[in-house]
């Protein structure tokens, strides 16, 4: 957590604080500020509308408009918690509107009651969009979804994220639509320690030299990696360096064992700790031993991270201040043996208090004069691509380099095109097993074949007849397939299935629907944690999920 | 037309007993059939679960036979249950009245605090202090027409076996293990029918953008207990480590929470608590005066306050997904409109989406679930008292609060090995063959808060 | 630890001659083993073996029997949790709802007993008593009506009875802490 401010006394904690204090542990003050500056806009309060609202209220988004020309329903009310019988009549998005903003006096939202269609084409050219940090849509037309698509796509300058989510009965599709999103924050659940035990810095080799390991009470005191550090050159010198070595080794990276080398040098630590007095009741042993899995992971720079290097952005970073900092990162590593900069965390290691301290500030001072250098490097980027009007903070600098190795970037695709070409991921899923289908592709098509349907008879499968409905639901999916050039077999159950739902949205499903559909939009605001690229299909059936790239991975 | 509670070979499923002619289902239902069946003004707000619960499907649970009355039944007999009126509890609730049940109670001890409110929304400002069963039945029945949520407010422990007995599906998301496990307990062993099964149970759990969900049907699918060890213990720093060679910020917290609060007792004999400002505000700045002697960073009033109520991070999106997906495995459980989750599903949104649903197997000689034999422990034939108490609280898959130990001698006579204010702390010490005489192969009984009863072992040495 | 093997694994081998416990022996190591005394209690196990017959001692830190130390022997019986343990106060009290015998008038050990209640509920009730006896439901009589007309003479009485001494014809032992 970066957020806090530093404070000599007890902080005075302010209601706001408090209010979300548990989601602030998991995006900082910082995340939460994007969040509170955000604008959302929803088309559709139907059921998953207004669960996707709930969970963007709750956390404290700045605003959210409505755009829904529909009037309350009987239908409505049964499964939506955000409209009661008395609005049956009234306009839908306004009546969701009062009862929403109920949950949180931090947000103001509004409603818009007009036909969305006539405002994509009235303000086709106007800004109608450009105040949305996100728009979401639910339950659109074939039609309506592409036009949509294209206009936020397109928007000349930047274009608007937008997440599209259906659900049909048992089943929900969300499709998100990024055309440039990138990460810095992005909380991998599980990182790999820098510790650079094969790449060390100066700094690091003088302060482990300067630690003395003569005595065992020396050493139980000495954090792991200091001794695991002086066995592991021991190693090197003398059975990978040697002339005679049958190792063969890599002389220009002798510290990258393979497998068969990592268990000699296991045996060979072993010894040695043996050797130093040490045993497995010592804490100092036991880590050692354990780390040997992963202290020796080679120092790399992950594919994702050289993709994003790699991207044309890096040599015209324009004037965002994430492809700045990356031209300069780049520059950096280039001259830096292609090393990223020094992550400057360390694990816990059970020792005495002053030499893990001091253990800890080598690599943190380390980190620091990385991200100094990093910073001027940023400097000079924009002063030579003259006035630039992007303001970089040294703190920016420093938390880009060290979530450096974790570093993220989507470049979607849009989903007109989607709706006009062959998904080919779900095709060639389907092709690989035609008898019986994966069943959350099979619900993909499904869904697909129901926008259609319903773009033709302007209702849903089954809305009032299944069995009527079915021979022209079987056709529409027919067609669908041969346009996609997919045989499959083993779709009967899943028509029947889908002329049951009749279009109906089940309040269990929209709320699972919502809660996923809000947090990708909480991603997209707060520019924390990895968006889904692109699709998802829920199925309540099995209560499984898969995701896709469409409409070709 | 009767309602008939039947052990299906899985769970209890309600069955109908059709009486009413032309009640069984038959796919074509058109609107108009929606509403004339009903004189009620309100029939067309059901129309969305109607097609659900009254369409065949080739995707059900073997006793489904659509009909009508399944929604009737929904609305008039069925009693649900749901356990915690917290971030899950308020999202169940939402659902199920939304899903057509209306006859649910909701339990819960514990009372609004501000910091709910970013996800418990059935909750304003104005109701901080105020019970939370109680405010979120309120705000339901107010809400939803029909709605019929009763509220209690007390402990799970305060209720008794004929209560729990009334419900045909418990549903539950608690925040504490302790919690989740006695009552897994008691559910798991509860006789409802002739069969020996029990009354179906789902559990919901998150945490930060982390959840999981799992569909219980003793004896059909394991318990909370079976797969204990996907639970993780919480990790306790070594008392020496807080005492003397402090590292990281926590260690310091923890050393002015455990150690000095005892010490300098700051506020007279008043316990630390987590709520109270003045508390919190007195740990922090005695943490920082230890972080600076050791020269260690980092020390903030939000991890201060982290670490000493042990906070969980929370977002009203993942309690949403999570009480989501329960509440449709309840609809699923009590009609078999379709089939259920098998039975264990894990839930991460911090890279994409990601589930993962497996089917979890049953744990013999599980401590909950299976009524055989007691679970055998392997001990060195010196093992004392306090080497078995360890084990009973560190092992992963017992995972126990604060045990008590009983345990039957040599000649049969009940001795009690350790007890907390009732033995001595000597007991401890005291080997379980020599002092106690407990022989190979002998019982020992165990009491701890975890369970509803208590549990027994066998005692082998090796 | 090492000795211990994975638990559950192994074949159980039966011996069910083994000695069983009874629900009853079963059910109070559980309340006693989630006893939380408040600090004004504690308990007293003559055999910690035999967790079915103990004694209780309140010590009042408030209250008209501030000062006292009032010991109360528990005999939980083969019906347990179906039937209340039987409850007697072995110190002799000048209390409208504890009569000289030692009979306690405490609705949760009588007609509102369920077994969902706890030995610690009783507890709890037994110390409410002390901080507000209730002439309503007496045992004795006498006491409660002093307690209803003249508090200010409860009150005497009351310490009178706890210093050791008569309180009209009956003598109270000493019971101060």
């Amino acid at each position: 957590m970066t957020s806090a401010t530093p404070s000599p006394k007890s902080p005075e904690v302010s209601e706001k604080s408090k209010k979300y204090d548990r989601q602030l542990r998991l995006w900082g003050d910082h995340g939460q500020y994007k969040l509170e500056s955000s604008h959302v806009c929803l088309i559709n309060a139907n059921a998953t509308g207004t669960e996707i609202l709930k969970s963007l209220v709750l956390p404290g988004c700045g605003r959210f408009t409505i755009i829904d020309s529909k009037e309350v329903t009987e239908e409505d009310v049964g499964n939506n918690f955000f409209l009661e019988l008395s609005h049956v009549g009234q306009n839908r998005g306004e009546c969701a509107k009062t009862l929403l903003c109920e949950m949180n006096l931090d947000v103001s939202g509004e409603a818009v009651i007009d036909d969305l269609e006539e405002h994509l084409s009235v303000h086709k050219n106007s800004k109608f969009f450009d105040r949305f940090s996100v728009v979401i849509a639910s339950e659109l037309s074939d039609k309506t979804l592409k036009l949509l698509s294209r206009t936020l796509w397109e928007k000349p300058g930047k274009s608007i994220p937008l997440i599209y989510c259906h659900c049909i009965g048992f089943i929900g599709w969300i499709r998100v639509q990024l055309k440039e999103h990138t990460v810095i924050e992005s909380h991998p659940d599980s990182v790999i320690d820098d510790l650079r035990l094969d790449r060390p810095f100066p700094e690091m080799v003088e302060y482990f030299d300067s630690i003395s390991l003569s005595s065992r009470e020396d050493i139980v005191k000495t954090p792991w990696l200091i001794v695991f550090h002086r066995i592991l050159e021991q190693y090197v010198k003398s059975h990978l360096l040697r002339e005679d070595s049958m190792n063969c080794v890599n002389k220009e990276n002798p510290h990258h064992l393979n497998t068969q080398q990592k268990r000699a040098f296991k045996e060979y630590l072993e010894k040695e700790l043996r050797t130093m007095g040490l045993h497995e009741g010592d804490d100092v042993f036991a880590e050692s031993m354990k780390a040997v899995n992963t202290a020796l992971t080679p120092t790399t720079i992950p594919w994702q991270v050289q993709e994003i290097l790699n991207d044309k952005k890096v040599t015209d970073p324009e004037n965002s201040q994430f492809w700045i900092m990356c031209a300069a990162l780049k520059a950096f590593i280039s001259e830096n043996n292609g090393l990223l900069p020094v992550r400057g965390v360390l694990p816990d290691m059970t020792a005495e208090s002053a030499k893990y301290i001091g253990l800890q500030n080598v690599y943190r001072d380390k980190a620091k004069r990385d991200a100094e250098d990093v910073y001027n490097r940023c400097q000079s980027i924009m002063e030579e691509s003259g006035n630039s009007p992007i303001t970089l903070k040294p703190e920016d600098v420093r938390l880009f380099c060290k979530e450096s190795c974790n570093l993220k970037l989507i470049r979607g695709q849009p989903i007109f095109e989607e709706l006009e070409t062959c998904p080919s991921s779900i095709v060639n899923e389907i092709a690989q097993n035609q008898e019986s289908p994966n069943p959350d592709c099979m619900f993909y098509v499904m869904m697909r074949a129901a926008l259609r349907y319903y773009s033709e008879f302007n209702f849903y499968p089954g809305a009032s007849d299944p069995e009527q409905d079915i021979t022209e639901f079987k056709a529409c999916v027919s067609r669908l397939l041969a346009e996609w050039n997919c045989n499959v077999n083993g779709n009967a159950d899943y028509i029947q299935e889908i002329c049951r739902y009749g279009g109906s949205e089940i309040p269990s499903v929209a709320a699972f629907v919502g809660g996923c559909v809000a947090q990708e939009a909480i991603k997209i605001i707060t520019g924390q944690y990895t968006p889904l690229n692109n699709t998802l299909i829920y199925n309540a059936v099995d209560c499984s999920t898969t995701s896709f790239n469409l409409p070709t991975d | 037309m009767e309602f008939e509670i039947t052990a299906g070979v899985g769970g209890r499923i309600l069955r109908l007993v059709m009486e009413v002619e032309g009640a069984q289902g038959t796919g074509t239902l058109d609107s108009g059939e929606f509403c004339s069946r009903d004189s009620n003004s309100n029939s067309k707000r059901w129309n969305h679960m109607r097609k659900i619960l009254e369409r065949p499907s080739p995707f059900t649970y073997h006793t489904f036979n659509p009909s009508y009355e399944y929604l009737t039944a929904l609305q008039e007999y069925v009693r649900v249950l749901v356990v915690g009126a917290g971030g899950l509890g308020c999202e169940l609730l939402k659902n199920l009245v939304l899903l057509g049940f209306r006859n649910v109670d909701i339990i819960d001890m514990d009372t609004i605090d501000i910091s709910n409110l970013n996800r418990q929304f059935l909750f304003r400002p104005d109701d901080v202090g105020k019970s939370k069963a109680h405010c979120a039945a309120a705000f339901v029945n107010k809400r939803v027409e029909g709605a019929n949520v009763i509220a209690h407010h007390c402990k799970i422990q305060d209720k008794d076996v004929d209560f729990y007995k009334q419900f045909h599906v418990v549903v539950c998301g608690l925040d504490s293990i302790t919690a989740r496990k006695w009552l897994n307990s008691l559910i798991v062993t509860l006789d409802v029918s002739e069969e020996d099964e029990k009354i179906p149970f789902v559990d919901g759990g998150t945490e930060g953008f982390k959840g999981n969900v799992r569909v219980i049907r003793t004896p059909e699918t394991p318990c909370v207990e079976c797969n204990l060890d996907l639970y993780p213990p919480q990790i306790n720093f070594p008392m020496c480590t807080l005492a003397s060679t402090p590292r990281l910020p926590e260690h310091c917290i923890e050393y002015v929470r455990l150690l000095l609060w005892e010490r300098e007792k700051p506020f007279g004999e008043t316990p630390i608590d987590g709520d109270c400002p003045q508390h919190i505000s007195w740990i922090y700045e005695k943490a920082q005066e230890r972080a600076a002697q050791f020269r260690i960073d980092g020390i903030t009033y939000r991890l201060t306050q982290g670490v000493v109520k042990n906070i969980i991070p929370a977002v009203a999106s993942t309690n949403a997904v999570i009480a989501a997906a329960c509440s449709t495995e309840v609809l699923k459980l009590v009609t078999g409109c379709s089939r259920f989750m098998d039975n264990f599903m894990l839930f991460n949104d911090l890279d994409g989406i990601y589930t993962f649903t497996y089917s979890a197997e049953r744990k013999k000689n599980c401590l909950a679930c299976d009524r055989g034999e007691a679970r055998q422990l392997f001990f060195s034939k010196n093992v004392t008292v306090q080497e078995v108490y360890n084990y009973l609280v560190e092992s992963k898959d017992i995972q126990m609060k604060s045990p008590g130990i009983q345990g039957y001698n040599k000649e049969g006579v009940l001795k009690n090995l350790y007890m907390k204010n009732i033995t001595t702390e000597e007991n401890l010490k005291k080997s379980l063959h020599v002092d106690f005489e407990i022989p190979d192969g002998g019982e020992i009984q165990v009491a701890d808060p975890t369970f509803a009863v208590a549990v027994s072992f066998k005692i082998t040495y090796e | 630890m090492k000795q211990q093997k994975k638990d559950g694994e192994a074949v159980t081998t039966s011996t069910s001659s083994q000695k069983k416990s009874s629900p009853a022996q079963l059910r109070i190591m559980k309340d006693l083993n989630e006893l939380n005394l408040p600090k004004t209690c504690s308990t007293d196990f003559p055999d910690p073996d035999d967790l079915l017959n103990f004694k209780l001692v309140i010590s009042p830190d408030e209250g008209f029997y501030r000062n006292g130390r009032f010991v109360f022997n528990f005999r939980v019986g083969a019906n347990y949790p179906h039937e209340p343990p039987k409850v007697k106060c072995e110190t002799q009290v000048y209390h409208p709802n504890i009569d000289l015998e030692g009979n306690v008038c405490l609705n949760i050990l009588r007609e509102d007993w369920k077994p969902v209640l706890t030995i610690n509920s009783i507890v709890y009730g037994l110390q409410y008593l002390f901080l507000e006896p209730n002439p309503e439901d007496p045992l004795n009589k006498e006491a409660a009506d002093v307690l209803q007309s003249n508090r200010r003479l409860f009150e005497t009485n009351v310490s009178k009875a706890m210093r050791g001494g008569y309180v009209g014809s009956v003598y109270f032992e000493r019971c101060l802490k």
